[in-house]
């Protein structure tokens, strides 16, 4: 580092309380993002006043927000799995291929059960599959980096196109549906291995089994052992080192542990919503969530809020589709300028400009 | 034409945008950046060259627009984890989802329709000599300015005073500092740089490969050079070794099915994406060990035990 790249610890600006300049910048970031993305639209011909109002408009549906919830539940599955890793200094950017494990998991063990079992059994069963298979995919990218040194950020990419040729692969030979006409899916899901839907209000239970993950993430990592010795790692691995921890085994586990946890998404996705296995099952919610995770800095429920948040832009962008007739993809513009945003400007720490 | 010289010669054809790419992220790296965003860099660059390609008649006006988009987006990348400090590796992610947005945005009309497209051009001579003359020398124009672009880099990485200050960013930013030199400009300059090649490499994947534009056309190239970027310790040979490998396991797939194997496609995808987990696995320990100061902080948060 030069001198003038050293970071210089500026006091923070008493005037205000720290609590109202960190929601200002959060704000003036904020709008900046949503002027870009405006001004973007802009440039492909779509007035951008209308395009935010009928965005905020489509958020105060019922159907959407049964859309946020029902998009949330694998989305924030999708962010712990990045949320754990982080806490161990560990950058896994798999949450893509691992959802997919999760539903390919679920499958198999619904297809080799062929619903011997009562539903409810069957039901933890896929659970246990896709939280397995999931947890097995990151595990091998956390071996990779402790036996052969290479970074997991780029095996856990690597590892999400493998295992999306995996999945095609399997729903358009093995497992493809005989009654589909023709179609790369597979077989719907029995009705009793279906995850119930919670009282009145349409929503499967899987929000609310992601709201339990996220609860049992934050104690597990703020009031157990193992949460303590992870951060450590993840603090200061040679010090972890030191101290007689294993730090091998520490950061296999937070790789299986997010694993597992995406491997859930892609279930409660496939038993919650879906039923059935399709080639753009699930498709960017990996990312989204890495997003998310990093957008809360790893907190859990802080994670799981962001993984909200982006769960209504996602939603709120389906208008754009519909009333702006802008690609659907295109809100992704809008979270990595929220992104950046937050990255390049909310962050306590001032740097010295040069 | 035989399988080996069919798969030889894609694995040039299919190689030749991640080589670029991978050159690219090689000057990055040396300077002690990682641009995850390299797959970002090579979609706006294919959508860029495909459009300017697709307006202007123009292809050699479309790899020059590609190249521009690229650089572009890295600078994106260069700003944040410059001046903003943020974390390499996962604003490389944003960058990348940057690009991916903004080419499903403003590339939905050129979907299908028509680009002028480089055409295959064989060299007079020596295009003609048995078996390397249809895999070396009967490509693109953007093909053969890799094999120019490659001996360059590596002369200028290895051998010019200017790759010394780059490593120099990458390994002893004191050294540099004390010698007058701008650490942070100097690898402003190597991402920029690294991202226009990638951007170049999209072109190349656009307007000479698949003539089309399709959302999300790049598919994990641009990661791929980045794990490429690693076992290959950023010299430029290396790399172009390491893309046709890649190429030579994306060509296969294409060529065992025009001979009637019964494969499924799908398993035959993923041999390229296995391929290069392998070849990490085989040359992976040691290369890391060599990897510059600057980016053992990026990679290496914790040691293995």
């Amino acid at each position: 580092m030069t001198a003038a790249d050293v970071p210089v610890v500026v006091a923070p600006k008493r005037a205000l309380p720290g609590g109202v300049s960190a929601g200002l910048r959060w704000v003036v970031a904020l709008g900046g993002a949503a002027v870009i993305f405006g001004s973007f639209m802009l440039a492909k011909g779509a007035n951008p006043f209308e395009a935010f109002s009928s965005m905020f408009a489509a958020l105060r549906t019922d159907t959407s927000l049964k859309g946020i919830a029902t998009q949330s539940a694998p989305l924030i599955f999708a962010a712990l799995a990045v949320a754990v890793p982080a806490k161990a200094g560990l950058v896994n950017v798999g949450g893509e291929g691992q959802l997919l494990l999760g539903g390919i998991g679920a499958t198999a063990m619904s297809l080799a059960l062929g619903g011997s079992l009562p539903g409810g059994v069957t039901l933890v069963l896929l659970c246990l599959a896709g939280a397995l298979a999931g947890a097995a995919w990151s595990a091998l990218a956390g071996l990779l980096r402790l036996k052969v040194g290479i970074n997991e950020a780029v095996t856990t990419l690597l590892l999400n196109y493998i295992a999306l040729d995996l999945m095609l692969f399997l729903i358009y030979d093995k497992w493809k549906d005989a009654n589909g006409s023709g179609q790369p899916v597979t077989a719907p899901l029995p009705v009793p291995e279906r995850l119930p839907l919670i009282g009145a209000s349409g929503l499967h239970a899987g929000i609310f089994i992601a709201v339990v993950a996220t609860a049992t993430a934050w104690w597990a990592l703020r009031s157990t052992r193992w949460g303590f010795q992870l951060r450590v790692v993840g603090g200061n691995p040679e010090a972890a080192r030191r101290a007689g921890l294993k730090v091998g085994l520490l950061l296999i586990s937070a790789m299986a542990v997010g694993g597992a946890l995406a491997g859930l998404g892609g279930v409660v996705q496939l038993a919650g919503a879906e039923f059935k296995l399709r080639p753009g099952f699930l498709v960017s919610y990996g990312y989204i969530g890495f997003l998310a995770s990093w957008l809360a800095r790893h907190h859990p429920v802080r994670v799981a809020t962001a993984a909200v948040l982006l769960a209504a832009i996602a939603v709120s962008g389906d208008s754009l589709q519909l009333d702006s007739g802008l690609p659907a993809a295109t809100v992704n513009v809008l979270m990595a300028l929220v992104l950046l945003a937050v990255f390049g400007w909310t962050q306590h720490k001032k740097v010295a400009t040069t | 034409m035989s399988l080996a010289s069919e798969v030889l010669t894609g694995a040039v054809r299919g190689g030749t945008s991640i080589l670029y790419a991978g050159v690219g992220e090689s000057y990055a790296e040396s300077a002690g950046v990682v641009n995850l965003g390299t797959e970002g860099s090579m979609l706006v660059g294919a959508l860029a060259a495909y459009a300017v390609a697709s307006e202007t008649n123009n292809p050699w006006a479309g790899a020059l627009a590609g190249l521009v988009a690229g650089g572009a987006l890295a600078l994106v990348h260069a700003y944040f984890v410059l001046h903003r400090k943020a974390n390499q590796l996962a604003n490389g992610l944003v960058v990348l989802f940057l690009g991916l947005g903004l080419t499903s945005l403003f590339g939905a009309s050129y979907v299908s329709k028509p680009a002028k497209s480089f055409t295959p051009w064989r060299i007079p001579g020596l295009g003609s000599l048995p078996g390397v003359g249809d895999i070396l020398f009967n490509h693109d124009p953007l093909t053969y300015l890799s094999f120019l672009m490659v001996p360059a880099s590596w002369w200028l990485l290895t051998r010019s005073r200017w790759g010394l200050l780059l490593r120099a960013a990458g390994e002893r930013t004191e050294v540099l500092a004390s010698y007058g030199h701008s650490v942070r400009r100097i690898q402003y300059m190597a991402v920029v740089l690294g991202g226009t090649l990638a951007g170049l490499g999209g072109a190349q994947l656009a307007i000479a490969y698949a003539n089309a534009w399709f959302e999300n056309m790049v598919q994990g190239r641009g990661f791929v050079a980045v794990a490429v970027v690693i076992f290959a310790a950023r010299q430029p040979f290396k790399v172009a070794a390491g893309s046709y490998l890649f190429g030579a396991a994306l060509a296969l797939s294409p060529a065992l099915q025009a001979r009637g194997y019964g494969i499924n496609q799908f398993a035959l995808d993923a041999i390229p994406y296995v391929t290069i987990v392998v070849v990490l696995v085989a040359l992976g320990r040691r290369r890391a060990a060599e990897a510059p100061e600057g980016l053992k902080k990026v990679f290496e948060v914790s040691p293995s035990t």
